[in-house]
C-alpha cells in the first residue's frame, strides 16, 4: 500500500490494520457463538473487531450478500434455500420490515 | 407477519394432549413420514440410522426436511407440531447422546451464547465459521455421514469455497481429507458411552428438589421444585417452584417439563410475569440436576442453576453472597438439604441473628470473628467440612464482567426480529494478602450486585460515531442493556443502523474507594434464523 493513500475511514482501517492486537481481535472472533466468522464482509462484526466496517446500513447491500449465501446461519440464503425470502421486500432499505424469520417454521403455537 | 420464536421443545410442553409418547408410535411415525425418501436398511432407515444427536438437533434436522425437501408431517389425529414433537422424542431417546458425550459443549443446549468457543482451528475454521463448532460436537455420525455433511454444505451453500477462510485454501480437499477423518474419530456413531447409557438405569425426576441460582432482574434464590409425573405420558412432568429470593421476597412458579434420552430435562414455566425455560441435565444417579434457566423470549438472559434432591440428607448446595465484609455484619443465605441454624457452622463467623431456618434455606446475619481482614471461611454441616466457603474481605480489588463479551442485537421497530438484550454481572476479586493480581492467593468474592453500569465507546471510531447514544440503553442499576431499533437510522451518518462497538464498565464504590471492571458489548444487526442450537 506504499503508493496508495487512504481517503476515507474504511481505507484508513485497511491501511493500518496489521498490529497484533487487531489480528488477535479477528482470531478471537472466529469462535464466538452465534456470530459468523466470515468477515469479508462480516454480519455482526467486521474483520477489525468493529462495526464501522460493515455495510452502512446493512440494508444497502443485504441482498448482494444473502443471495450468495454469505452468512447462511444468520441471513437466509436466497440462492438455494429461501428463494422467496425477499418477495415482499424489493428494496431492502425501504421494505426491510417485510423480511420474515425463516426458523422456526411453525405458525401454530398453543 | 411476526414469526414466532418458540422452539418446538418448549411448545410441546404446552400441548395438553394425552399423547402416549411411546417407542412404537415413534417407529410408526418414522415409517409413515420418513420412508418416502429414506430407504429401509439393516439398521433402520438410510441416513437417519447413521446419526445420533440431541433432541434439539433432531428437531432442526426434521425442520430442514420440511423446509428444503417439502416434507409434510402427518398422522391421524395429530397436528404437524405434535408429529414433530413425537418424532423428536423418539429419535432423541433411541439415537441420542450419552451424558458424557455432551461434556464441554452443554452451553449450546443451554442457549448460553455469549461465550467464546475453543476448538481446534481445523474444526473451527472448516465447520464453525457460520454456526458454532459445538453444534458439530453434539452430533455423532459414521465416517460416510460426516463425508456427506461436507457434500451437503458445499452443495447447498457453494460460496463456502470462496468466502473468508474458504478461498485461501483448497477447502474441499481439506474438508474431506482432514476434517472428515478428525470428525469421524472424535464423534463416531458407535461409542461405549452410548452403549452403556442405553443399558443404564435412568434417573427418576419425580419428587422434590432444592434449587439454587439467580434470575436476572429478580435476584438470587433458594427454592423447592416439586416434580410430579403426568399420568399416561411417559417422561412428561408437572413442576411447581416455591421459594425465596435473598431479600426474603417470595418466588412462585409452575410449568411442565419433558425428559429426553433419560436425562435431558427441558422445562417451561411461568414465574409471575416471567416466562422461563430450563435446560438441565439429571445426574446419572438421580440425585442432582443442573443447567441453565433463561427467559424464553430472551435466551441470552439467564443464569446457571444447581439442584439436589431435598431428601439428600444434610448437604450444602451454595451460599450467597460468597463473601462478607471484614468490618461489618452481613446477611448470608445457605441453600441445601437437611440444613438448620444448629447444624451449620463456620471457622470464625459468629451468628448474630437467624433470619430463616428451614431445611432448604438457612439465612443468617453474621459477623467476622476471625480477627483477620482477609480469609476464606469454610462452612461445616454437622461439623463436616463442605466444599462451599465464604470469603472475609476488606476491599474489592477488581471486577470481572460476565459475560466478558456480550452481544446484543437491534430489532423491533416494525420488523419481525425482536431486540436481543444483554445482561451483565460483576464478579469481585480480591488480590489476596500479596496484593498482586493474578497470583494464587487471589480470592473470588462472588457477584457484587451493587455496582453501577455504563456503556462507553470501545474505540475512537465508536466515539466518533456516537455509538453510545444510538446503540441502546444500559440500566445503570441492573446491568441490562436494551438495544435500539432495527433499520436504517437517518440520524446517523450514511443512515447506518444503530449498531455500536461498546465496552461495559461496572463501578463499585466502597468507602471512597472506586473499583472498575470492563467488559465488551457488541450491539449488532438482527438475524432471521433462530434455531435452538446456534
Amino acid at each position: 500500500m506504499k503508493h496508495l493513500k487512504p481517503l476515507n475511514q474504511k481505507a484508513r482501517q485497511l491501511d493500518g490494520s496489521t498490529t497484533t492486537a487487531e489480528v488477535d481481535e479477528v482470531v478471537a472472533m472466529q469462535t464466538v457463538v452465534q456470530c459468523t466468522a466470515t468477515t469479508d464482509p462480516g454480519w455482526e462484526i467486521d474483520m477489525f473487531g468493529s462495526v464501522s466496517g460493515l455495510c452502512q446500513p446493512m440494508e444497502s447491500d443485504l441482498y448482494g450478500c444473502s443471495d450468495p449465501c454469505w452468512w447462511p446461519a444468520q441471513v437466509p440464503d436466497t440462492m438455494n434455500t429461501y428463494p422467496n425470502w425477499t418477495d415482499n421486500a424489493p428494496s431492502a432499505a425501504k421494505d426491510w420490515r417485510n423480511l420474515e424469520s425463516i426458523y422456526p417454521t411453525d405458525d401454530s403455537k398453543s | 407477519m411476526i414469526a414466532k420464536y418458540l422452539s418446538l421443545i418448549v411448545v410441546s410442553l404446552m400441548c395438553n394432549s394425552a399423547l402416549a409418547l411411546n417407542a412404537s408410535l415413534g417407529e410408526e411415525l418414522l415409517q409413515e413420514n420418513c420412508r418416502g425418501c429414506h430407504t429401509p436398511i439393516e439398521q433402520g432407515l438410510s441416513r437417519i440410522s447413521q446419526q445420533r444427536k440431541t433432541a434439539e438437533g433432531w428437531e432442526m434436522t426434521i425442520n430442514r426436511m420440511r423446509t428444503m425437501h417439502g416434507l409434510q408431517l402427518r398422522h391421524e389425529g395429530m397436528t404437524e407440531v405434535e408429529v414433530l414433537g413425537a418424532l423428536v422424542k423418539h429419535l432423541a431417546d433411541s439415537q441420542g447422546l450419552a451424558p458424557s458425550e455432551t461434556e464441554g459443549v452443554r452451553y449450546l443446549l443451554e442457549r448460553d451464547g455469549n461465550r467464546t468457543e475453543s476448538f481446534e482451528p481445523l474444526i473451527a475454521e472448516t465447520c464453525g465459521r457460520c454456526h458454532s463448532s459445538a453444534r458439530v460436537a453434539l452430533q455423532r455420525r459414521t465416517p460416510d455421514e460426516w463425508d456427506r455433511t461436507v457434500d451437503f454444505h458445499l452443495g447447498q451453500w457453494p460460496s463456502t469455497e470462496y468466502s473468508l477462510y474458504g478461498r485461501d485454501r483448497p477447502w474441499l480437499k481439506i474438508a474431506r481429507e482432514q476434517a472428515v477423518p478428525m470428525l469421524a474419530e472424535q464423534y463416531p456413531l458407535e461409542s461405549s458411552a452410548w452403549e452403556a447409557w442405553q443399558e443404564a438405569d435412568k434417573p427418576v425426576p419425580t419428587g422434590t428438589w432444592v434449587l439454587a441460582g439467580h434470575i436476572p432482574g429478580e435476584g438470587e434464590f433458594s427454592a423447592l421444585m416439586t416434580v410430579t409425573a403426568e399420568p399416561d405420558q411417559p417422561d412428561r412432568y408437572r413442576i411447581a417452584l416455591e421459594g425465596n429470593y435473598a431479600d426474603g421476597s417470595e418466588l412462585r412458579g409452575s410449568g411442565a417439563s419433558i425428559v429426553y434420552t433419560g436425562y435431558e430435562w427441558r422445562a417451561g414455566l411461568s414465574l409471575g410475569d416471567l416466562e422461563l425455560s430450563q435446560a438441565f441435565a439429571l445426574s446419572a444417579d438421580g440425585r442432582a440436576i443442573s443447567g441453565r434457566m433463561y427467559q424464553r423470549d430472551q435466551e441470552q438472559i439467564g443464569a446457571p442453576i444447581v439442584g439436589i434432591r431435598s431428601e439428600t440428607g444434610s448437604r450444602l448446595l451454595s451460599v450467597y453472597p460468597k463473601s462478607v465484609a471484614a468490618d461489618q455484619e452481613s446477611v448470608i443465605t445457605l441453600t441445601g438439604s437437611g440444613l438448620s441454624a444448629d447444624n451449620v457452622s463456620f471457622d470464625d463467623l459468629e451468628v448474630v441473628e437467624v433470619l430463616s431456618d428451614v431445611p432448604h434455606r438457612v439465612q443468617l446475619r453474621v459477623r467476622n470473628a476471625s480477627g483477620k481482614k482477609l480469609a476464606l471461611q469454610n462452612i461445616y454441616v454437622n461439623n463436616e467440612q463442605t466444599d462451599v466457603n465464604v470469603a472475609v474481605y476488606q476491599h474489592v480489588d477488581d471486577l470481572q464482567i460476565e459475560p466478558a463479551y456480550g452481544v446484543a442485537r437491534i430489532g423491533g421497530n416494525g420488523g419481525g426480529a425482536p431486540k436481543l438484550e444483554a445482561v451483565f454481572r460483576a464478579r469481585g476479586i480480591s488480590w489476596g494478602s500479596d496484593g498482586v493480581a493474578g497470583t494464587e492467593d487471589d480470592i473470588d468474592l462472588g457477584y457484587i450486585d451493587d455496582v453501577t453500569w455504563q456503556a462507553v465507546p470501545r474505540d475512537e471510531t465508536a466515539k466518533h460515531d456516537n455509538d453510545v447514544a444510538f446503540a441502546g440503553d444500559m440500566d445503570a442499576r441492573t446491568g441490562r442493556f436494551v438495544p435500539a431499533g432495527a433499520g436504517p437510522n437517518p440520524a446517523r451518518a450514511r443512515s447506518t443502523n444503530n449498531a455500536g462497538n461498546l465496552n461495559v464498565v461496572a463501578t463499585y464504590q466502597q468507602e471512597g474507594r472506586v473499583v472498575e471492571g470492563t467488559g465488551r458489548l457488541l450491539v449488532t444487526d438482527q438475524r432471521w434464523v433462530h434455531p435452538p442450537l446456534k
